[in-house]
């Protein structure tokens, strides 16, 4: 059996009296993308930076690829990519300078940055400060950035904010094809259609502490229940909304009563979003 | 990995369009001030003298005569008018009448000295030596009657004694510490750029060590201050005045400014703060370089701030062709405070990354 490319026991972490981690565990295996969901404050950001050796856990401990955060440190860095929330490149320089800097830096031998901006959809605009970047492009050239060690674990926090749907297009790709070469990734995000289409596991964090953690269906179908909406038309020429709750003992007999009895104009299934489950276990939003 | 991050400082540096104009403007600016300010020194003392009773004193006219820095007035007003409007004299007296008969017995007597302005106080020093001087022209029995002294003289160090300075000369300690110093400021806000938006932190969670980030910082304020210090010696002509020893008194001074560039990021949460700290630091620091220009503000507390030795070092071995033996204390004491400066800004700025 393969060691989890992230093992995480009991991390701990607090600001003063503001107890910000509180005692999580949780493993990534290699090729996974593990959504790490909640509101602001809950505790996202202080467990990516104590995963990626920014701050010091006060209790617990961090593996990455069987490194120890604390005492191996730099080796473990050396195998991360981190696209940061804010976008944070040398924007007096350009593409290629920015990617061919930390080429030099990891010591990447033939490393190709005209290669990595044409998958990030940036060739072309290679050659401009990125000052004049967008920000969806700024976010991209972030990506590919974190891409350029070929790094075995990649961080992304909230990767796709705020962007256009060609650069979210354009990133969830990136994501896609480095899973399928056995990266890890962690993601965090508030974006809950996101974390459920990229996501093979995802952990709900509220107030430091893990609330939830399985994979999205698994989630929807132990928190959530899915059900039909059926329009139907009245007798009185009216219109009606009616709703068949699925996955039930009767669901079945329901869908018959109702196609038998009524006039059915169109029918669309529902189910629970993850943002709901959020809802249904905190009681409380994920935009908070 | 130094080396590339240099290079991508300096690059970013020259790609600030504030700082590469100012820093380019700067170095023509300075040097156009250097060759335009006069090469001759003005070692003439004109001192302007009206004599209330002229054939009383017709022997002290006769002693003096010879001097070439003295010019006889008529009247009072005359002489006074000659003080304020040329600038042919820096002093000017009117002998009572008598002043001389009273000197010639030896009694004790007032004079008043007219001084024009901006005469500082060591030439006022001087003006006090003459008078007595004149008193013995008037009256050189009383020297003769005086025990008779032997007097030997002792220079400490190097004997400075009749090496007039342009105020050219004077001018290139204080042009060099200014480049130098300006890297407080281009320095201080590279580091405070890197830390406001987050670059600093993208490389130090990736490949890089907090102190390899910090010797390349070195690195590259050793290359921005030296650059243009360089630059000054070479285009000046001063290079080949113990090229060594002015290298290494420019790599220790410029060592103390980049470890204030380090304090001074490390305090400033952006580059406005930079640019009020750099400002303040800099005033401090010039004030020792601008006592050689103007030595009349010299002051003892000037010797508290560090930059004192790099300026006393830079006039020494630039205006009076110091060796290292006369220099050894100045860079001593910059050997001392650079690596300190260096060890409390790193320390100070190892908290903010």
């Amino acid at each position: 059996m393969t060691s989890p490319a992230i093992s995480v026991k009991d991390l701990s972490f607090s600001y003063g009296e503001n107890l910000a981690v509180d005692g999580i565990s949780f493993d990534v295996a290699e090729g996974e993308v593990f959504g790490f969901l909640g509101p602001n404050g809950a505790g996202k950001s202080t467990t990516v930076r104590l995963l990626t050796g920014q701050l010091t856990p006060q209790a617990g401990t961090a593996e990455l690829l069987g490194m120890d955060i604390v005492s191996e440190r730099k080796k473990a860095q050396q195998e991360m990519g981190i696209s940061y929330e804010s976008t944070n490149l040398y924007e007096q320089l350009n593409a290629v300078e920015n990617l061919n800097l930390f080429a030099r830096l990891y010591k990447v031998a033939d490393f190709d940055a005209m290669a990595l901006l044409e998958r990030v959809g940036l060739s072309g605009r290679e050659k401009e400060h990125v000052a004049n970047y967008s920000k969806g492009m700024k976010q991209r050239l972030m990506m590919a950035r974190a891409l350029v060690s070929r790094p075995r674990l990649l961080f992304l926090d909230e990767p796709t904010d705020g962007l256009d749907p060609v650069s979210t297009q354009t990133i969830h790709a990136l994501i896609e094809t480095a899973t399928r070469e056995g990266t890890a990734v962690f993601l965090t995000t508030h974006d809950m259609v996101e974390a459920d289409k990229l996501s093979d596991r995802v952990a709900f964090i509220h107030e430091g502490r893990i609330v939830a953690l399985d994979t999205p269906a698994a989630l929807k179908q132990r928190f959530g229940m899915r059900a039909l909406k059926v329009e139907v038309r009245l007798t009185n020429g009216q219109t009606e909304l009616r709703e068949v709750t699925l996955d039930e003992s009767g669901t079945a007999q329901a869908v018959h009563d109702l196609f038998r009895n009524e006039h059915v104009l169109t029918v669309h299934s529902e189910e629970a979003t993850l943002e709901d489950i959020f809802i249904d276990i905190t009681g409380r939003g994920l935009q908070g | 990995m130094i080396g590339t991050l240099v290079a991508k400082d300096v690059k970013l540096f020259f790609r600030n369009r504030f700082f590469a104009t100012v820093t380019g403007l700067a170095l023509v600016l300075y040097l156009a001030i250097y060759f335009l300010l006069p090469l001759q020194t003005e070692n003439s003392v004109g001192v302007a003298i009206h004599l209330e009773d002229p054939a009383a004193s017709s022997e002290f006219r006769q002693r003096v005569a010879e001097e070439e820095d003295f010019t006889f007035f008529p009247s009072k007003d005359e002489m006074l008018a000659a003080l304020e409007d040329t600038d042919d004299y820096f002093v000017g007296m009117s002998v009572p009448a008598a002043a001389a008969q009273a000197v010639a017995r030896g009694e004790s007597t007032t004079l008043q000295a007219f001084y024009a302005p901006n005469v500082p106080a060591e030439a006022k020093q001087v003006f006090h030596e003459l008078l007595v001087f004149m008193a013995n022209a008037v009256n050189p029995d009383l020297l003769a009657r005086l025990a008779p002294i032997e007097e030997t003289e002792f220079v400490l160090g190097h004997d400075l004694l009749g090496q007039s300075l342009s105020v050219r000369d004077r001018f290139l300690p204080l042009l060099l510490l200014a480049m130098v110093m300006t890297e407080v400021l281009g320095l201080g806000t590279l580091i405070v750029r890197e830390i406001e938006t987050g670059t600093a932190r993208a490389l130090l969670t990736g490949p890089l060590r907090l102190p390899t980030f910090l010797a390349a910082k070195i690195v590259t304020g050793l290359v921005l201050a030296m650059g243009q210090a360089v630059i000054v010696v070479l285009v000046t002509g001063k290079i080949v005045v113990s090229p060594l020893l002015l290298l290494t008194t420019m790599f220790l001074g410029s060592l103390l400014i980049v470890g204030m560039a380090f304090f001074i990021a490390a305090i400033s949460r952006n580059n406005t703060s930079v640019l009020a700290w750099g400002t303040l630091t800099l005033i401090l620091f010039l004030i020792p370089a601008l006592s050689i220009m103007l030595p009349g503000l010299a002051s003892g507390w000037m010797e508290l701030v560090p930059s004192h030795y790099f300026a006393d070092a830079l006039h020494r071995v630039l205006n009076f062709q110091a060796g290292w033996a006369d220099v050894a204390r100045d860079l001593s004491l910059l050997a001392a405070a650079g690596p300190a400066a260096l060890v409390i800004g790193g320390a100070v700025l190892r908290r903010r990354l």
